[in-house]
């Protein structure tokens, strides 16, 4: 339920100078991302403005400007993507933000990331579509594009935030996971979140992951049980390819070799899949006795706990259970969970997204609630689904 | 449970509404609140209803958009005709521009006039400020923030150029409201 154990057994507790200290701020979510982001040593970010995630492009950089940093206004989303990628192998930790139209062109690089294996962290400040759609306005459609956006698809990382702390916690922590994994890690945000304002307490030390290194091993191949090789920088002496074809554990080609495509492509699916248990993060609220679950992610979970609080107080059994990691996906929480209630509720600012995969998993009946109106599903819209359920 | 209380600022685009509503998060942040702040956000800059919402609570706010306003803080007619609706039936009260709005005679909600238009054209000779006198007055009346978190919240989010004008507009607003509150008890 928890990465924090075994994952960060290689991770070292500090404190970077350039961070704020340790103290309680107000802060937007987009201001929260920019400073999770700093905190985490992101020292390179490229972007192309677009609402609602230009305020973490404008508080980066005006924060990089003082620590020495560098964040560069692109041409394009693709453009922006493709710097951070090269930033990575240039050995910094790189970040870039966009929303729905810029993370649909962002794709066929988020594949090259996934192939080569490189650290980024994408945040996808979510607004309501399909294209430019209303963009001051809220909506969490782009879940299974994380997932499945990419041809080829290959496992990724995505993690949802319901606060403007945990925007900041969860910053930190897909860093860390981009570089344990070596993976590009999506922070899935939504508008609702972003310009949300609200206290976040940074603490004294953060523990801080940065992705291995060993002086002649190859780069794209291990035996480590993990699964995921160290990763050198260009310049540091190495004999280095980067390439979008596949390739062996040292970078070279391989486009009509069955047997290294084959040895590729299960390495990067199971160094995620074998580790998930390890990277999956949930909450459980009141499902000791609960007859009925909730199972939501992002700021719709604001809303469900809200409603869930109030039924509790007339004596109804329901809980909630909310998703941290959308991807990999929460299986064995869902089944878990499935096997104990009677029903679920799934409200989503989709049309249907997760709700699919929790119909894989769970054993009980599964109820779907979709809002697509620009507005945050409100508390008193879940009381009413789930009266109608009880 | 913790004491929460809701208020729904609003108005117009350009007379500062979502200033108002930073600078009162901000000063119950500083106070030691957990506190949500919310505003409208689009395009509409200058004209259009606009509206900015805080959430100040003693423990983690679960929710954080009012869902019943305890207190409403009106400068514009439409706005205030729109938001009224969402103050809570018999406790919640309104403070309004009493230049600018005429309050509905059919509410039965408990209504405070503020004259934070007028007073900023005469004494500071800038409407600009009109948000902070209500605010000001607003805090006076609802004690939701103390002065003092009121007062530094201006001094560390108000631009330099700017910063003592609000500071007059926000001592003027927190004198100003013992006037208009004595009948109300």
């Amino acid at each position: 339920m928890c990465y924090d154990h075994e994952l960060m057994a290689g991770a070292s507790k500090r404190k970077l100078k350039s961070a704020l200290s340790a103290n309680s701020y107000y802060f937007s979510g987009d201001e929260a991302i920019a400073e999770g982001a700093i905190a985490a040593g992101c020292r390179y970010y490229a972007g192309y403005p677009i609402t609602p995630a230009t305020e973490i492009f404008e508080t980066i950089t005006s924060r990089f400007r003082e620590i020495g940093a560098v964040s560069m206004q692109m041409e394009d989303e693709i453009a922006s993507i493709c710097s951070c990628i090269g930033a990575s192998w240039a050995g910094a930790k790189a970040m870039i933000a966009t929303s729905g139209p810029g993370f649909s062109l962002m794709q066929e690089a988020i594949g090259y990331a996934v192939i080569t294996e490189t650290p980024i962290v994408l945040v996808d400040v979510q607004r309501t579509g399909p294209s430019t759609g209303q963009s001051t306005r809220v909506g969490s459609g782009d879940i299974m594009q994380a997932r499945w956006g990419t041809h080829g698809a290959m496992p990724i990382i995505a993690l949802s935030a319901s606060s403007v702390q945990e925007l900041y916690d969860q910053t930190i922590d897909a860093f860390n996971f981009a570089e344990k994994y070596r993976v590009p890690v999506f922070l899935m945000a939504e508008e609702a979140t972003a310009h949300l304002r609200e206290r976040v307490d940074i603490p004294e030390e953060i523990k801080l992951f940065d992705r291995k290194k060993k002086a002649g091993a190859a780069p794209f191949g291990t035996e480590e049980s993990d699964g995921v090789p160290p990763m050198p920088t260009f310049g540091e002496g190495e004999k280095l390819l980067v390439t979008g074809s596949t390739h062996d554990a040292y970078g070279i080609r391989k486009t009509v070799d069955s047997l290294a495509q084959e040895k590729l492509v299960t390495r990067l699916h199971s160094k995620i899949m074998n580790n998930r248990e390890k990277i999956i993060e949930y909450e459980e609220h009141y499902l000791e006795d609960a007859d009925i679950a909730v199972i939501c992610y992002g700021f719709t979970a604001r809303s469900s706990l809200f409603a869930i609080e109030r039924l509790r107080k007339e004596g109804k059994k329901v809980g909630m259970l909310r998703l941290k990691t959308l991807w990999p996906f929460a299986d064995r929480a869902i089944s878990n969970v499935g096997s104990r209630v009677k029903k679920m509720l799934v409200p989503e600012m989709n049309m249907g997204q997760v709700v699919g995969e929790i119909v894989k998993y769970a054993s009980c009946e599964v109820v779907p609630y979709n809002q697509v109106n620009g507005e945050i599903i409100h508390p008193h819209t879940i009381i009413e689904q789930l009266r109608a359920l009880l | 449970m913790g004491e929460i209380k809701q208020i729904l600022l609003c108005g117009s685009g350009g007379q500062g509404i979502v200033l108002a509503g930073k600078i009162l998060g901000y000063a119950a942040f500083k106070d030691g609140k957990w506190v949500s702040g919310a505003n409208s956000y689009g395009a509409a800059a200058r004209g259009g209803e606009c509206e900015s919402e805080v959430v100040i609570s003693d423990k983690a706010v679960s929710f954080p958009h009012v869902i019943e306003a305890d207190f409403l803080i009106a400068m514009h007619p439409s706005a205030y005709n729109r938001y009224i609706s969402s103050v809570r039936c018999e406790s919640g009260l309104v403070i309004y521009d009493r230049q600018l709005i005429s309050p509905k005679r059919s509410s039965s909600l408990k209504h405070i006039g503020i004259p934070a238009t007028e007073t900023a054209v005469k004494e500071l000779s800038s409407k600009m400020v009109a948000n902070i006198i209500i605010l000001g007055a607003a805090i006076e009346i609802t004690k939701v923030v103390t002065k003092d978190a009121f007062i530094s919240a201006l001094e560390e989010n108000m631009p330099e150029r700017f910063r003592e004008l609000n500071l007059r507009a926000a001592n003027i607003g927190l004198s100003m409201s013992y006037n208009y509150t004595t009948k109300h008890s």
